[in-house]
């Protein structure tokens, strides 16, 4: 929003001695977001009203003439290229020696003749954007004077941004900032200059059907406007507050509502029969006032007149309502309608206006009369015979009363971490329209209407006023008192980051962070059909994902051009009817080098849980995943004897399409379960003092037989005297797969004789041979 | 003899210039210092010798023995050294292989990491979330703006992608009660648009303290306090108005621009101060909601985002970088 620093002025006493580019620091700190001051009028100095006398044609030059312009104290030859140049004319001349945008205005001949100054246009001046011609100046504007003297044309404009002003209905207005400005240098608000007369005249006919969304209705017909010519000073205000000047009638509901934050709406009296408020049909349409059809649902409040839609409440009025060229009797509207209300039917429009933006923010209804009446002030300053066609028609069905608040000063003073003297409360309070009394323990508070709306309500609500305008940067800074006692922990954030920190630095993997949904565009490209649970209002990218390895070959396939070889992995959250944290680690690989990756990513599983946990995974073959892995090289992953996640590599169908020489391998573990997994106790290993034996045995089994099948066997195969069991070798010999593996023998008691050793021997070969594998000597 | 002497030790510094290898080494030693040699034979006259003269040739023939000994074998090692030298070329580039966490985790860790010595404890809650926990339960009211289709990602099954941290607020009072200080570092997400500095999955941390007289001074005290230890910096901070449900007073807290120390710079915008972190006493009626008698207990909680301060902790120019995946960016973070 854009304010005024000229408009504020006229509502604060002794404005002058305020420093209005300096005092927005202060604002920013005690009420609301500054984005910008910018001063208006510096671009150009030495302009002076001038009159034109006369107007020539130039000898060499349709499009110029040479005027004859009288600034004052002396007359001057300019010549002119504007088509509106006529005598009588009163403009603004730059005059020699004057500056425009940092060029100094001296004698030039213009094809020939010379010009002694310039004529300004609206543009040139920074007042408006009309460079049609020079700017035509009211007829009885004195002669030979500064033009900055005349009218509000330096300015000190300041942006406020709109997010932090939000809860803040009264901020939406200047004479709310004014207030503001006023409390923070300790100034006083001026009273507003109102309408008093009250018109013994026939009430409007105005119903208002849903008093639930229509807190209140103000409508009067004024006669008689025959002027409807904004005056500059107006102009160049709204102007430089962005909006755009158009006729007295519309630009003075825009200067109330800039004001006093209050929208306003004029309709031409002639079309206005009776005024009804209430919602719409479903399904009806209706045009609004820049030519586009609406669809209307029984969610929209609606102005009605004669039974017909007029305009849509808070929102934008209609094309056959519009003031027009001859409109000189009006019907004002100055109104309040509920927030929410005006909010969704501003958004399913797509319509927000400056109307509705501030409606959304829970406007007083107490301002709307007040604004009604401002209007009528201002409409007579410049159309003295104005006369009221109706009563004021003030349609108000529930009032909005004022919030009474107690504070309790121990409260106060327990939330600020001082004590603050009641002064200064009171002063703090006062000055911001509030009504203090100070009991003994208490304050007792009546907030104003404007900040009852939904901003102030509660005793906290009050110490943010005291606070603010105490000013946070004298609060002093107090430690929080320690308290010994043992806190609680959960460990999920601290075993996460264990987690990462040892992938990342024992297997230089990398971590990624991926989107907790699928990609469509990916998804396609493979061939992969996922479904579950979706996000609303969205037709891409829109279903949640339930297998993180889809992210993490998302995130592989960014790399592949960049990368050989690489490994990523993230601990991310996947949907399955509830939401579940899981890790999921990616190995990319040359297809030749699948064996390899495959046997590492089975390493890395294994020394994170038995680094972290000191728990000896074991890996069983899986019967069935999704169908876009290989799955026969599925394994499942368990601790502790329970399943907690599965190894596998995508199908040769999937990774083609991304990259045919890459496979993609890939771990998802279940991080939930796996952080409700107790570490397992470190337990003393005694090693033996007596020497050790190692015997190494050649196993034949069929080729494409799974180790795992050996394994079980051997598992099978007990005796005291095992020390370990280790896989040596493993050789391809025909349609034979010899497995060497090493049993390491002895005892923690003594040396082991030749006899326990034998027996050994012989039972293991024994037990071989009862399994059906045979020894490879 | 004397001259004999000298020139014998000329003779073994020069022939020690060719010690190359073991060998050679030996050689030369059984040459020099062997039973045969030529100090041996000469050793061997001394008892022939006047006692004036072994009283002088004794000592000086222990000690050219022992220089050869030492010139010998420190020759060897000279030529052994550089030997191995000529093996390898030691200014070859080393492999270049290291993981990397992201930038997110590390700040991350570095901010829980501060918050823990001050006693706070490390929560996290869902991504997919209630309505209830996410709006209510923070006393945003149905009709808020923040609840719209174009800020909220609502769900079929009628949840949520939680907005912010907050959302674990209520989960925080419910299971532990008052007093309390917890921090919850998370996802978070909203629907918006991306641009160089908009995402739609961004990391928050959130902070919350409650306990008997917690007050504004307490919360600016303590912000001011991490934040000077998150940016390892003397910064300052102050606090402006800002509205959010729930919390009352509420502010935006700025901290001094921590790339001209608030003097004014385009990353500050010339103002000196960048916007950091909403934060706000506890709105009572959130604690009400979890459980707190707000007449007793007070707080106050914060919203750090943690992707802004991994952006401007490693100065990254586009938020898209984070969630991109792309190792080029990435694989550099290779910090514990």
């Amino acid at each position: 929003m854009l304010i005024s620093c000229n408009i504020l002025k006229k509502h604060i006493k002794n404005s002058d001695k305020i420093d209005f580019v300096s005092v927005w620091d202060k604002f920013t700190i005690r009420t609301a977001e500054v984005e910008g001051v910018y001063l208006k009028g510096n671009q150009f100095d030495n302009v002076v009203t001038a009159r034109i006398l006369e107007v020539e044609e130039h000898p060499k030059s349709k499009k110029l003439h040479i005027l004859k312009v009288d600034t004052g104290d002396e007359q001057l030859q300019i010549v002119c290229g504007a088509p509106n140049v006529r005598v009588g004319l009163i403009g603004a001349c730059i005059k020699v020696g004057g500056h425009i945008d940092d060029i100094e205005i001296g004698v030039r001949p213009l094809v020939g003749v010379d010009s002694h100054g310039m004529m300004c246009s609206g543009k040139e001046l920074g007042i408006s954007d009309d460079h049609t011609g020079i700017i035509e100046l009211p007829e009885d504007t004195p002669i030979g004077v500064d033009i900055k003297k005349l009218f509000p044309i330096e300015d000190i404009i300041v942006e406020i941004d709109n997010k932090s002003l939000t809860h803040r209905p009264d901020l939406w207005g200047h004479y709310g900032i004014a207030r503001e400005i006023a409390a923070i240098t300790g100034n006083e608000l001026l009273p507003l200059d109102l309408n008093t007369e009250v018109p013994e005249k026939k009430k409007l006919k105005i119903k208002i059907n849903n008093p639930e969304s229509c807190f209140r209705y103000v409508g009067t017909k004024l006669d008689n406007i025959n002027n409807n010519k904004t005056p500059l000073w107006m102009q160049i205000f709204l102007y430089y507050a962005g909006m755009r000047s158009i006729n007295l009638l519309v630009d003075l509901t825009n200067y109330v509502m800039l004001e006093l934050g209050q929208p306003m709406h004029a309709f031409d009296s002639r079309i206005v029969k009776d005024i009804e408020v209430g919602f719409a049909n479903n399904g009806d349409s209706y045009t609004t006032l820049d030519g586009t059809e609406r669809k209307l649902t029984n969610e929209d409040l609606m102005i009605k007149n004669g039974g017909k839609y007029f305009a849509i409440a808070g929102v934008m009025g209609g094309l056959d309502s519009e003031i027009v060229e001859d409109t000189n009797s009006i019907v004002l509207e100055s109104a309040c309608f509920e927030a929410s209300t005006i909010r969704k039917t501003a958004i399913r429009l797509g319509l927000r206006t400056e109307a509705s933006a501030r409606y959304e923010k829970s406007l007083d209804p107490n301002m709307a009369i007040i604004a009604a009446n401002r209007f009528i002030k201002l409409l007579k300053d410049e159309n003295p015979n104005m006369s009221f066609a109706s009563a004021i028609t003030d349609i108000y069905p529930t009032i909005q009363g004022e919030n009474n608040i107690e504070l309790n000063k121990e409260y106060l003073y327990k939330y600020m971490g001082f004590e603050i003297d009641d002064k200064t409360v009171m002063h703090i309070l006062t000055s911001l329209g509030f009504k203090v009394k100070n009991l003994s323990k208490k304050f007792s508070i009546v907030v104003p209407t404007y900040r009852s709306t939904k901003d102030v309500s509660i005793p906290a609500d009050i110490i943010e006023e005291v606070s603010r305008m105490y000013g946070y940067e004298n609060f002093t800074h107090v430690p929080l008192k320690m308290d010994m006692t043992f806190g609680n922990n959960e460990i999920v954030y601290d075993t996460e980051y264990e987690v990462k920190d040892y992938l990342a630095n024992k297997f230089n993997l990398h971590e990624v962070n991926t989107y907790l949904w699928n990609k469509s565009q990916f998804l396609k490209k493979l061939n992969i059909i996922v479904d579950n649970v979706k996000l609303l209002g969205k037709t891409e990218d829109n279903t949640l994902r339930n297998d993180l390895n889809l992210s993490m070959l998302e995130a592989a396939s960014v790399n592949i051009n960049n990368y050989d070889e690489f490994g990523i992995f993230e601990i991310g959250t996947i949907v399955k009817e509830d939401a579940k944290r899981h890790l999921s680690i990616m190995l990319v690989r040359n297809t030749d080098n699948l064996k390899i990756g495959y046997y590492q990513i089975k390493e890395y599983v294994y020394s994170l849980f038995k680094s972290l946990k000191n728990i000896d995974v074991q890996y069983v073959l899986l019967d069935e995943k999704e169908e876009y892995y290989n799955n026969e090289l599925s394994l499942g992953i368990l601790a502790n004897d329970k399943l907690i996640g599965y190894i596998t590599v995508f199908n040769r169908k999937v990774s083609a399409a991304i990259n045919k020489k890459k496979s993609f391998i890939c771990a998802d573990i279940d991080f939930d379960k796996y952080c409700m997994l107790e570490q397992n106790a470190y337990t003393f290993k005694e090693i033996s003092k007596y020497p050790q034996t190692t015997l190494d045995y050649t196993i034949i089994t069929k080729r494409g037989s799974f180790y795992k099948n050996l394994e079980e066997i051997l598992n099978k195969f007990e005796s005291p005297i095992i020390m370990k069991r280790e896989l040596i070798d493993i050789y391809l010999d025909g349609d034979t797969k010899k497995v060497t593996i090493r049993y390491t023998v002895g005892s923690l008691e003594k040396t082991l004789t030749s006899e326990e050793l034998n027996d050994f021997k012989n039972k293991f070969i024994e037990f071989l041979e009862q399994n059906g594998l045979g020894i490879f000597e | 003899m004397q001259e004999k002497l000298k020139d014998l030790v000329a003779r073994a510094a020069e022939d020690a210039k060719s010690i190359k290898t073991e060998a050679d080494y030996l050689n030369i030693k059984s040459k020099y210092l062997g039973k045969k040699s030529e100090l041996a034979e000469y050793m061997a006259q001394i008892k022939f010798m006047s006692n004036d003269d072994k009283k002088l040739f004794g000592p000086l023939f222990n000690m050219i023995k022992t220089e050869f000994e030492t010139l010998f074998s420190d020759k060897l090692e000279e030529a052994e050294n550089s030997n191995e030298k000529l093996k390898f070329d030691p200014t070859l580039p080393c492999s270049n292989t290291h993981g990397s966490l992201h930038p997110v985790t590390i700040v991350g860790r570095e901010v829980t990491n501060i918050l823990k010595t001050m006693g706070f404890m490390i929560m996290s809650g869902p991504e997919m979330d209630s309505e209830y926990y996410n709006f209510e339960a923070l006393n945003i009211p149905k009709t808020h703006p923040a609840r719209d289709m174009q800020d909220t990602y609502w769900l079929d099954n009628g949840m949520l992608l939680r907005t912010q941290t907050s959302s674990v607020q209520n989960r925080a009072m419910r299971k532990y009660g008052a007093p309390l200080k917890v921090c919850v570092p998370g996802r978070c997400f909203r629907n918006e648009d991306l641009d160089a500095s908009h995402e739609n999955t961004f990391f928050q941390l959130e902070g919350m303290v409650i306990d008997k007289n917690i007050s504004i001074s307490n919360l600016i005290y303590t912000m001011e306090g991490m934040l000077k230890e998150v940016f390892k910096k003397d910064i300052k901070v102050r606090l402006r108005p800002g509205f959010f449900p729930f919390t009352e007073p509420g502010f935006e807290l700025d901290c001094s621009c921590t790339i001209c120390d608030g003097v004014g710079c385009p990353t500050c915008k010339g103002s000196g101060w960048i916007e950091l972190c909403p934060c706000g006493m506890i709105h009572p009626r959130v604690l009400e909601e979890g459980g707190i008698d707000s007449t007793k207990y007070s707080g106050f909680a914060f919203g750090l985002g943690l992707t802004r301060l991994a952006m401007m902790k490693y100065k990254i120019n586009d938020i898209r970088v984070l969630n991109s995946g792309d190792l080029r960016y990435l694989e550099d973070f290779n910090v514990r």
